[in-house]
Order: structure tokens, then C-alpha cells, then sequence
């Protein structure tokens, strides 16, 4: 490596001031914009992952007039019969409108000995409180209630009128903040207070299968014992999840191509041709002496130094403004579909594949638009381009 | 516009009457006839004779103290353990709430009301016309002691294997989660003879913190039934791989395929398989010095012994290396699935023949 050629390389660049800053700001804004996407798409495709394998394997619900219904919660012993069932638990869940803040809570009953239907739950049923009205909330639904001046407790009102008091007796995490930002945990027998449900009745049974290949056909037995109930298996709940995303990807996959037109619009410029000027630069230091392997070196560093600047400065930039802002703007067409629901933050995945995905589509291809055409006017003779 | 009222009002009457009268088999009142705290109890099942008092039937063994049932089925269950004089069994009469005698009772068996601890209820009526009226509303055949008592021992099989799978996956792990959680640890669990003397204990001598009646059941259960042979039955055995580890009939790493694996132990040395299929093969060449036999089950993925297994062959399930056989804990979800996949046979391990096997790659 030639020292002088990179000091050459820099002055060069420096020369040409107002063209170097134009060149970094485009190549920055490409950058930054489809790493800023993708750093997002990867981080919401983690956060409904990890949700989806949260989820139990079916989910049977009733069905009557073509709604969601409550059921006789002595249906898990007929559930528990079928051969292949691990266990089966009756949920007792909704959604409590909070009218001051304007946000569903999600509001989730569970039973102290029964077993947990996912691990975030098994926590908090050991340092629950089941004799008292009291209650584990999410760090959403704490912020919410606390704008309203609820610090200790809060008063739900149930169907008929009257309040129920409970008080908050902890903040909670759950596996992710998808599913955790807006639940609010407690005994089954408060849950059903709120919701004035009946002692027999639950919202919906989750069913655990030990071996997957069985949960078809587990799924098809609930749904001949109980000819009006839904039953819904991971998979159907993984594709759902999988076309709201999709939906929203979409959109990106517009911008994403946009951008990358523009910059080979770029590319497609510089590359069909260098100005007069740069052509007799090159023709002054092929007649001092310089090679062409000396001339494509420096255009070479020239290309490299302004592009990875550029690359570093664009992931840099995205990476502060996903994970430190929290992607304002953008994030909304992802979220789009949870308006009720309070927000939550991106988890941070660090994709290094992403990373040189977006590497190899901005610093070598502008690296080659530098050289060839250098390379196309250095084999000329030095007389023929100066002239 | 009164009329109009008035007819609402029956009409709401009618309603709301109906789903008061709902059948319970609670009362307030119960007779509990045995004697000691632990009266209030089924001695079988341990469930409260308040709660399932209108099925309930009472005993008298040879001259000693009652006992009182939930229901018929823990009377059959009761009669086949201990000696019991089928002529002297009383029943709870479901209008009038006594005890009556058996023999001379009329049962309404089928109804719409749930059985207890039985598929199909059996109710006791002391009146010929009082059966016909409650059949008439309810469903349900009316029949005699003699006949009832010989469908309860016939259904009992059925019966038991509907109450052992909801308390295998849903009471025991709850009892479990309780006896752990708020109960003194040092309960001596040899001292109780009866379910119900053990829920008496728990209750009056303060053994755990107070609960609900529900959590005392289970609690009890899982202490009467799991905790109490805890040391007779150890699993120990389970199935470990390493990465290593390859099938030495058909050469393919064995971890890729946990639900598969099948391991043979010889005295020094062991070899694991992934899949009973190419274990079969290999246990046919050799015989000789095998301590154990290990394979997975296909529902729960638990590690069972293979003599004790029983497998189903030709099913429409193929495992790494194509058609398998599928190795199952019990006779009765081997059948199960032998339904469910179109199997074509169920076998134990001995009868499994190498004919078979190889038959099963062509």
C-alpha cells in the first residue's frame, strides 16, 4: 500500500469539496434509510417470533352466532381425555377499555396452582398475592394508570356499574413487550368479577401437545367433540401474524426499491462517463509518469474511503435513530395495527447478514463506478486525453 | 295492555323457574353417616358427600363402621378390594333425601344429569312414579339395583381410565404445586388408611395453610395416590445422545431426530438408533448380554422401557428412515393411534418378528 497514493486520494477528495460532501450526504441518506428498514423489519419479525412460540400449540374457543363466545370451563376434562393432550387449562381473559387514556388493557385471570400457560406467568403466580385484590401490571398499563393518578391501585368498573378496587402490587416483563406492555395479571376469581363471568366459565382452553406432529390431528378430535367451538392451532396463529407483516413489509419493499433506483440512477451517471476535468487529471499524471495500476489504486482509495465513510456514517445514524428514537415515523406503519394498544420498544437484533447485505449494494458498486471509467480514460494515451 | 303484563310476567316466570330448578347435587342438609371427622368425605375418591350427596350410597361392612360413597363407582371400586354385603347398601332417595335401602330403590340410570366419577349418572328414586318423572324430563332408563350395580362394574374399566388421564395431567401437577408450596413437609403418609382420614387431617390438625376445598381435593390425591409410592416407582432411565452418536445400521447421526431415539445397553457398551425400526435389525443380530432396552414415547417424548412397550406398526407416521414402529407407554393410546394413523397392528416387543421389520422398507 502506497502511502503517498491514499494521502493523494484525500487531498483529491478534499479538492473537490463540494462534490465529496454531495456524494456522502446521497449515499449516507441510501444507507442509513434501508438499514434504518431493515434493522426495524428484523426487530418486529424477532418480537412476533418469539410472541408466536410463546403461543400454546391450540386454542379452543365457542363459537355462537358467529362470535366469540364464553365456555363451560368443564370442557378441559373432555380435552384432557383425548390421547396426545399434555394438559389442557381454561383461560380466563379480555380486554378492559380504559377510557381516560384511551388504551385496551388486556386483563388476565390465573389460577395459583394450575399450571402456567407460559413462563412469564409461572413468575409471577409465585409472588402473587391470591387472597387479596391485588394485581401484577405491565410497564405500559403502570404509565397509562399513572397519568390518570392511579399510583396504588386502580378502580375497574365492572359491567354493572359499581367499582373494584385493586391494587397494584408490582410491575411485570414478560418474554416479550409485544404481549407484556398492555397485561394486567391477576386471580382467576377477580378477573371474573370484572368481566362478570360465571364461576364455571372461561374465555377460551389452552391445549399443550407434547409431540407437534399430533396437533392436527388432536385439533380435528376437539373439533368433533365440540361441533361449535373454534380451535385454533400455532400454525394458523403463525400465518395471521405472518400477512399483517407481510402486508406492512410490503410498503417498505416500495420504498426500499425507490431508493435503490435512485442510486443506481447515481451509479449510472458516474459511471457513463467522467467530466473533462477529471479526464485531463488523469492525462497530467499519466504524462508525469504515474501508471494505470497507480491511477486505478488511487481512484480506488478514493472510492473506498468516501463510500465505507459513508456506509459507517449511515448505519451509525440508523442505529441511533431505531434504537435510541425508536424509529419515530416509520415504526407507525408497522404498528399500525395495534393502535389500541400501548406502545412498545423495538428489541435490539444486531443481523449481521443485513449489515453486509447493505454493505455489498453501496461500497463496491459505487467503488466500481469510480474505477471504470478511470480505467477506460488511464489505458488512453496521455497526450489523447489532456488534448 | 295488562294482559300484555301479565303474560310477560309468566313468561319470565316460566324462565326463570326452569334454570332455578336446574338438577345439583348439592344439598344443604346431607345425612353423612360414618362416624369421625372425616365423615364429610367419600373414603375412595376423597370428594365431599355434600357436593355429590344425591348419587351417594352407604355401606356397612361386616359389622363395622358405614361408609359412605360419592357414588356407585367408588362403591364398585370399594367392593372389589374389600368384602362388602351387597344387601345391605343404602342410597340417597334424590327427592326425598334420605337414605333408603338399595334393594328396594328405583334407579334412573342416563339421564341428562352428569355422572359422578362416571360417564352415565345414576340416580335413586324411592317411588316407582317419581323415576318416570324424572326420566320423562330428564332422559334416562329406569332400572333396578341388581342391573345398575352389574352396568357400574362393567363401565368401571372405562371409568377409571377417564379419571385417571384428568388426574394424571391436571390434579396430581396441582397437588404437587400445593403440597410444595404451602404445606408442612413431614406429613406421614402411612398413618391414613382412607383418602377421607388423610382430608380430615389436613384439614383439622392444620398440616398445610387453609384452602378451598377444590385445592384440598387435589392436594390430597396427589399425597394419597403419587407421594405415598414415591419410592416404589423411579424412572430413572432416560434417553442421552451426543452429538456423536451415530445409528450403526443405517449410519445417520442419531441427535437430529430426538423423538426417535432408541437405545440398546450391553453390559460395557451402548448404541443408540434413531428410530425402533433399525434397533429391531440390530437387536436380531445381537442377542446376546443386552441389560436394557430403551425407547421414547410417541405422545408424552418420555423415556420407557421397550419390553414393557407396546408398538404399533405400519402407521401412516414415518419417522427419519421412512416407515416406523411406533413405541407407546400404554396398550390403550397405542390403539389410539393405530386408529388415528391407519396402523396396522399393535404388538408387544416379543412380538414384533424380523419378517416385519424388513418389510417395513419395502
Amino acid at each position: 500500500m502506497n502511502i503517498y497514493l491514499v494521502e493523494y486520494a484525500i487531498n483529491s477528495l478534499l479538492r473537490q469539496k463540494y462534490k465529496t460532501i454531495f456524494v456522502t450526504v446521497i449515499l449516507t441518506t441510501l444507507v442509513f434509510l434501508l438499514t434504518s428498514v431493515f434493522f426495524i423489519t428484523n426487530s418486529i419479525k424477532y418480537e412476533l417470533q418469539s410472541t408466536v412460540d410463546a403461543l400454546p400449540e391450540i386454542v379452543v374457543q365457542k363459537i355462537k352466532a358467529g362470535r366469540h363466545y364464553d365456555l363451560d370451563s368443564e370442557r378441559v376434562d373432555d380435552i384432557l381425555e383425548i390421547t396426545g393432550v399434555n394438559s389442557a387449562v381454561a383461560r380466563v381473559w379480555g380486554y378492559y377499555y380504559f377510557a381516560n387514556v384511551g388504551v385496551n388493557f388486556t386483563v388476565v385471570g390465573i389460577d395459583e396452582y394450575e399450571e402456567q400457560y407460559k413462563n412469564s406467568l409461572n413468575l409471577i403466580a409465585k409472588s402473587l398475592d391470591f387472597s387479596t385484590n391485588s394485581m401484577f401490571v405491565g410497564e405500559g398499563v403502570k404509565k397509562s394508570m399513572s397519568e390518570s393518578y392511579y399510583k396504588e391501585y386502580f378502580n375497574f368498573i365492572k359491567p354493572n356499574g359499581t367499582l373494584k378496587k385493586m391494587n397494584i402490587s408490582g410491575v411485570f416483563e414478560g418474554d416479550t413487550q409485544l404481549e407484556s406492555n398492555d397485561m394486567i395479571v391477576m386471580s382467576k376469581e377477580n378477573a371474573r368479577d370484572i368481566f362478570d363471568m360465571s364461576q364455571s366459565r372461561a374465555t377460551d382452553i389452552v391445549v399443550k401437545v407434547a409431540n407437534v406432529d399430533e396437533i392436527h390431528t388432536v385439533a380435528s378430535k376437539i373439533r368433533l367433540i365440540f361441533p361449535d367451538s373454534r380451535v385454533i392451532t400455532k400454525d394458523d396463529l403463525k400465518i395471521s401474524y405472518q400477512n399483517i407483516f407481510d402486508y406492512k413489509s410490503g410498503i417498505f419493499l416500495a420504498l426500499f426499491v425507490v431508493s435503490l433506483f435512485t442510486f443506481f440512477i447515481i451509479i449510472y451517471d458516474k459511471a457513463s462517463g467522467l467530466s473533462s476535468e477529471e479526464k485531463r487529471e488523469i492525462g497530467i499524471l499519466k504524462a508525469i509518469g504515474w501508471r494505470v495500476d497507480d491511477v486505478l489504486k488511487e481512484k480506488f482509495y478514493e472510492g473506498f474511503i468516501i463510500s465505507f465513510f459513508a456506509y459507517l456514517l449511515g448505519v451509525f445514524l440508523s442505529l441511533g435513530f431505531v434504537y435510541i428514537l425508536k424509529a419515530p415515523l416509520i415504526q407507525k406503519i408497522f404498528t399500525g395495527y395495534s393502535e389500541l394498544k400501548t406502545s412498545f420498544d423495538l428489541p435490539f437484533v444486531f443481523d449481521i447478514q443485513t449489515l453486509a447485505l447493505v454493505f455489498f449494494l453501496s461500497v463496491p458498486i459505487y467503488i466500481a463506478a469510480t474505477i471504470i471509467p478511470s480505467w477506460r480514460s488511464a489505458t488512453l494515451e496521455a497526450d489523447e486525453v489532456m488534448r | 295492555m295488562k294482559k300484555i303484563v301479565y303474560v310477560l310476567l309468566i313468561t319470565l316466570l316460566l324462565f326463570s323457574s326452569s334454570s332455578l330448578f336446574a338438577f345439583s347435587k348439592e344439598v344443604t342438609n346431607p345425612t353423612l353417616v360414618q362416624v369421625g371427622k372425616h365423615k364429610h368425605w367419600c373414603p375412595v375418591c376423597g370428594m365431599s358427600l355434600k357436593k355429590f350427596y344425591k348419587t351417594s350410597h352407604v355401606s356397612k361392612q361386616n359389622s363395622s363402621t358405614p361408609k359412605q360413597y360419592c357414588s356407585m363407582r367408588c362403591l364398585v371400586v370399594d367392593m372389589s378390594q374389600n368384602s362388602i354385603d351387597t344387601k345391605n347398601i343404602q342410597v340417597v332417595d334424590v327427592v326425598s333425601q334420605k337414605l333408603i335401602d338399595a334393594k328396594s330403590a328405583i334407579y334412573v340410570v342416563g339421564s341428562e344429569v352428569k355422572g359422578t366419577m362416571s360417564k352415565v349418572s345414576k340416580l335413586a328414586f324411592s317411588s316407582a312414579e317419581a323415576a318416570e318423572d324424572f326420566s320423562i324430563e330428564n332422559g334416562g332408563d329406569i332400572v333396578v339395583f341388581d342391573k345398575v350395580l352389574q352396568m357400574a362394574q362393567e363401565s368401571i374399566k372405562s371409568d377409571m381410565a377417564m379419571v385417571t388421564k384428568k388426574k394424571t395431567k391436571k390434579i396430581y401437577p396441582m397437588g404437587k404445586k400445593i403440597f410444595e408450596k404451602i404445606c408442612d413437609k413431614k406429613i406421614e403418609l402411612k398413618n391414613y388408611k382412607q383418602i377421607n382420614q388423610l382430608k380430615a387431617a389436613i384439614k383439622n390438625e392444620k398440616l398445610c395453610k387453609p384452602m378451598k376445598e377444590k385445592q384440598l381435593q387435589a392436594l390430597s390425591l396427589y399425597l394419597f395416590e403419587v407421594k405415598r409410592f414415591d419410592n416404589l416407582k423411579k424412572n430413572d432411565a432416560i434417553i442421552q445422545v451426543t452429538k456423536d452418536d451415530k445409528c450403526p445400521v443405517c449410519g445417520m447421526f442419531v441427535y437430529k431426530y430426538p423423538k426417535w431415539v432408541a437405545q440398546i445397553f450391553y453390559k460395557n457398551s451402548h448404541y443408540s438408533f434413531d428410530g425402533v425400526k433399525d434397533m429391531m435389525k440390530y437387536y436380531y443380530e445381537h442377542r446376546k448380554d443386552i441389560s436394557k432396552i430403551l425407547v421414547i414415547d410417541y405422545y408424552s417424548h418420555e423415556t420407557i422401557d421397550a419390553l414393557k412397550a407396546y408398538f404399533v406398526i405400519g402407521s401412516d407416521v414415518y419417522g427419519p428412515m421412512g416407515d416406523e414402529i411406533v413405541p407407546f407407554k400404554s396398550k390403550s393410546e397405542a390403539k389410539v393411534f393405530s386408529m388415528d394413523h391407519k396402523g396396522f397392528k399393535v404388538l408387544n416387543f416379543d412380538e414384533i418378528k424380523e419378517q416385519e421389520v424388513y418389510k417395513l422398507d419395502e
